[in-house]
């Protein structure tokens, strides 16, 4: 047999509580055997809390402080600051959360940690949405989708909320973008975060077979269709927020494919569909530009 | 196993909430109500090869570079494949599934290849010894011939290769000319062959004649006929015995013995397959002007297409749905031929249209020599009496050639009339298997349909369009002055590039997916092979839909 395509290392057992064919367990299992063994969590409320086993159970061989809701970013900086008075500089630390503890209720927490630019791992699981209490919408809901709490007859019509550009005006080193598709790609870069000191934001895209109403089988098809029709750009942006490399090289795929197999967008008209796809389309190109741009300022070619 | 740790009171319970175990008592396999299951299927390329090589798992190992695992896999189905790998018609690339994809995998050029390499690398080849009894005579030391003895032989029955003929090959010598196979290659595959184990040859002997088939139905346990076709079909014209004419077959073996031929000016080959095009090379060789007259169309030509297109570049003319009707000759000499001009009507047995004059329309040709090769015919004598025969051919109840007599066994062209070299290698193969079973005493075995896959049931997600990989020849200018070989086969680079393209249909090609992006860590990766640990497997079916190939199959649990 070829030699193995990512680390054969396990840090996430067996045994664990998501749903079949859960994304966000994917994005843990990739991202522990990144860091190694030498790496600390804090995780506030959403589902990797309820993922990780009851107590005094744990499917992480790591230690994991579960904090409140609002919290993941500090109690990290915390926990590593005490690392370093205690002689250790070498353990990782990282605050891993989902969306609505990133976008929402962490998000004071999260901007005074990247603007005193503490040197943790944050990681922002996006399942967009409030999964663990049962689907409702967070401000990383995209346009269009079901949720309960905004029902097929009032479904939501705000855009996703930009975080990455949220990130990137806090000037941290290092912000990167990633889907569970591409498991080399999640790896490769939690490992480059893991050199890096400072806030490191790692946003991680992970399917939610439950919440989006589609069949588990195809949680990787969708990880791998978000990128593909430019709804969820994967990118890398460096030099503090100045640097911004978009990945492109990958067959364009169409929106509405990736929408059809779930039922969060079942409801929409073909010309909503149209308009939809016509958002993502200027978005992409938009963030091309400015990448271009970005790349063209004196000093940064 | 893991236990569920339990506390009888709060006494026992450390002071801060902690870990103190893994998950994994909670079997949540019990979660699941399908199970996903490893379950390889048969490629595709597999079933349309006669001899049914395992290609998957050949191009497979070519991908990891165990190139002496690959050829063994060959042979353990094709005894030639230096042979094969040059003149085979490969329909298994008519099945590959990359053709559905952009386009089929150069299976043949790969086979080659590790023809090839077995050749430079004699030790590969195992040695076999007569460790059993029976012995077994074999007619016929063509394709059909040797691949049979070859696997008597492998498995320790001591083999008496009879051959009318004085040097071994059949066809391979006499009929296909060297720039498609060189008689010095020909030369090390079968001494390869007869090295490796117990035969023993008898050249220049013709069973049925020089030795009866009742003296080796009484010295052998058993006797397979693989004698191919040994003459030309006539044309059933007047004047075709007088000047002019000359069967195809003839010409051949005198120009694949090294005899200087003079064709004359003009030539006009009759037929349309393999041994038309031969004919019409070798003349264009001997310095003639080639005209290949057919009655049907291209499209009906049952000459490989390659030999067709080949013929073309080097300058054979082609004269379609025109059938000789004529021979005109001056002083005894022939001089011109008319022929009378075809079109095609409803479709025959074959299921290709059959042709039919069109009244009154006739072509006249300048012509010095008339090739026929309209078809070949067996030569039974002494033999047609001891099995049961279908005009020339004998006849088999099924494909492991079971003749009439329990004791006789055929297989080749001399059943199928003329077929190919790939076929003849598996009817001898396969006899050889059924000679061992019967003396073994072993029943034959039940056949199952095999479950194959298709591009509809691959995830093409993970395919990337790709140019094959051509296989480097001389130009046409360069090849029709001579008989060089016009293939020169791959470079190393070429051939790992064009295993690469293969899809590995229905079996696992370790690409890891499965393992990967399986959510509950429910599969362990071993030294060569992946395991479901159903404990924990919550039958998400993640892995099988990520399968590129089509190696995992579902089951419904309790059924
Ligand atoms: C000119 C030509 C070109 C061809 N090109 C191709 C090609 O490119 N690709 C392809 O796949 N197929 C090709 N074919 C077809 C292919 O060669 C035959 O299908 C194949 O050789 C059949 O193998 P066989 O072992 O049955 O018979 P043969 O190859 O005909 O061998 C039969 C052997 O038996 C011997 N024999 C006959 N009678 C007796 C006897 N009484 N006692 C002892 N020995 C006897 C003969 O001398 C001969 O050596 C071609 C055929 C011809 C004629
Ligand atoms: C202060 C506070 N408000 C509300 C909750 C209830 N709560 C727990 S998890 C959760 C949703 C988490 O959503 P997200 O962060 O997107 O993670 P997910 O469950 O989707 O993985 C909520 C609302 C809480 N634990 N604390
Ligand atoms: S892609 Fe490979 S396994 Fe599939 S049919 Fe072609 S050669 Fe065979
Ligand atoms: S991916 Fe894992 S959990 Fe899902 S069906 Fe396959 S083995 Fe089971
Ligand atoms: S996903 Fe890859 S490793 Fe798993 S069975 Fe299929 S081919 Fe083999
Ligand atoms: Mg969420």
């Amino acid at each position: 047999m070829k030699a193995p395509r990512i680390p054969m290392e396990e840090l996430m057992g067996s045994g664990h509580l998501a749903c079949q064919g859960c994304g966000a367990t994917q994005a843990m299992r990739f991202a522990l055997k990144a860091l190694g063994p030498k790496t600390a969590l804090t995780i506030p409320a959403c589902c990797w809390a309820v993922i990780d086993g009851s107590f005094p159970h744990s499917c992480i061989e790591l230690p994991i402080f579960h904090t409140a809701f609002e919290t993941a970013a500090v109690v990290a900086a915390g926990i590593k600051v005490g690392l370093e008075m205690r002689g250790d500089s070498e353990t990782t630390v990282m605050a891993w959360a989902g969306d609505g503890g990133t976008y929402d209720i962490g998000l004071q927490a999260l901007s005074g940690v990247a603007e005193r630019n503490d040197d943790i791992i944050y990681v922002c699981y996006d399942n967009e949405a409030y999964m663990n209490t049962g689907i409702q919408r967070s401000s990383s809901t995209p346009v269009g989708a079901w949720t309960t709490t905004t029902p097929v007859d009032n479904y939501k019509k705000e855009p996703k909320k930009n975080m990455i550009d949220i990130m990137a005006a806090h000037s941290i080193p290092y912000i990167a973008t990633c889907s569970v598709a591409w498991p080399e790609d999640v790896i490769a870069k939690f490992r480059k975060a893991k050199e890096i000191k400072g806030t490191r934001y790692i946003h991680i895209f992970t399917p939610c077979p439950t919440g989006w109403k589609f069949a588990p089988e195809l949680s990787i098809q969708m990880a791998r269709r978000a990128v593909t029709s430019h709804v969820f750009p994967v990118l890398e942006i460096t030099e503090h927020g100045q640097k911004i490399e978009v990945w492109k090289d990958f067959e364009p795929t169409s929106v509405r494919d990736y929408f059809k197999p779930q039922g969060r967008f079942k409801h929409l008209t073909d010309e909503e569909i149209e308009g939809l796809e016509r958002d993502v389309e200027q978005k992409w190109r938009r963030l091309l530009a400015k990448e271009k741009m970005m790349a063209s300022i004196p000093g940064m070619e | 196993m893991v236990k569920k740790i339990e506390f009888e009171s709060y006494k026992e319970m450390p002071i801060r909430p902690m870990t103190l175990g893994s998950m994994m008592w909670n079997l949540t396999g019990s979660w699941r109500n399908v199970r996903p299951l490893y379950d390889f299927k048969t490629s595709p390329c597999i079933l349309g090869c006669p001899t049914n090589e395992n290609i998957q798992r050949y191009i497979y190992l070519v991908t990891e570079g165990r190139y002496e695992e690959a050829w063994k896999t060959i042979i353990e189905s094709n005894p030639m494949p230096a042979v094969t790998g040059r003149v085979c018609f490969h329909p298994c690339m008519t099945k590959c599934t990359r053709k559905d994809y952009d386009e089929a995998v150069d299976i043949n050029a790969i086979e080659r290849s590790l023809g090839d390499m077995g050749l430079e690398n004699g030790g590969w080849m195992e040695k076999s010894k007569a460790v059993k009894k029976e012995k077994v005579a074999v007619a016929g030391s063509g394709p059909a011939g040797l691949s049979c003895a070859f696997y008597l032989a492998r498995q320790g029955y001591p083999v008496t290769l009879f051959e009318r003929d004085k040097a071994l090959g059949g066809v391979l010598r006499w009929g296909i000319p060297e720039y498609r196979l060189s008689n010095e290659l020909l030369d090390r595959v079968i001494k390869q062959i007869l090295d490796s184990g117990p035969v023993e040859v008898k050249a220049g002997v013709s069973v049925g004649t020089d030795v009866s088939m009742d003296q080796l139905e009484k010295k052998y346990d058993a006797v397979f006929l693989g004698l191919g076709l040994m003459s030309s079909r006539g044309l059933g014209m007047d004047g075709e015995d007088e000047d002019g004419i000359e069967p195809g077959l003839d010409f051949l073996r005198k120009v694949n013995s090294g005899e200087r031929v003079d064709p004359g000016a003009k030539v006009v080959v009759v037929g349309g397959g393999n041994t038309a095009m031969d004919v019409a090379r070798c003349a264009l060789r001997a310095g003639s002007e080639v005209t290949v007259a057919y009655r049907r169309t291209r499209n009906e030509m049952p000459a490989i297409a390659e030999e067709i297109e080949e013929a073309e570049k080097e300058g054979v003319a082609f004269h379609f749905l025109a059938a000789p009707k004529e021979l005109v000759r001056r002083g005894g000499k022939l001089v011109r031929v008319i022929f009378q001009k075809m079109e095609l009507g409803e479709p025959d047995d074959s299921g290709r249209r059959r042709p039919v004059p069109v009244e009154g329309e006739t072509i006249e040709m300048e012509v010095d020599r008339l090739f026929t090769a309209i078809g070949e015919q067996a030569d039974l004598e002494g033999i047609e009496s001891t099995v049961e025969t279908d005009w020339d051919l004998i006849k088999t109840s099924d494909e492991t050639g079971a003749t009439s007599n329990p004791k006789i066994f055929a297989g080749g062209d001399v059943v199928t009339g003329a077929a190919s070299v790939v076929e003849a290698i598996a009817a001898g193969r396969k006899a050889a298997e059924r000679i061992g079973r019967m003396f073994a005493g072993e029943p034959e075995p039940e056949v199952e349909e095999p479950k194959t896959v298709g591009i509809e049931d691959m995830n093409t997600d993970y395919f990337t369009r790709s140019k094959r990989n051509l296989v480097p020849r001389i130009s046409a200018s360069e090849a029709k002055t001579g008989f060089s070989e016009i293939k020169t086969g791959y470079t190393r680079e070429q051939l790992a590039s064009e295993a690469e393209r293969c899809f590995s249909c229905g079996v696992c090609n370790f690409c890891d997916n499965c393992w990967v992006y399986c959510p509950d860590v429910a599969i362990a990766r071993h030294e060569d092979e992946y395991e479901f640990l159903y404990d924990y497997c919550k039958g998400c079916l993640i892995c099988v839909f990520e399968c590129p190939c089509n190696a995992i199959s579902i089951r419904e649990e309790g059924k």
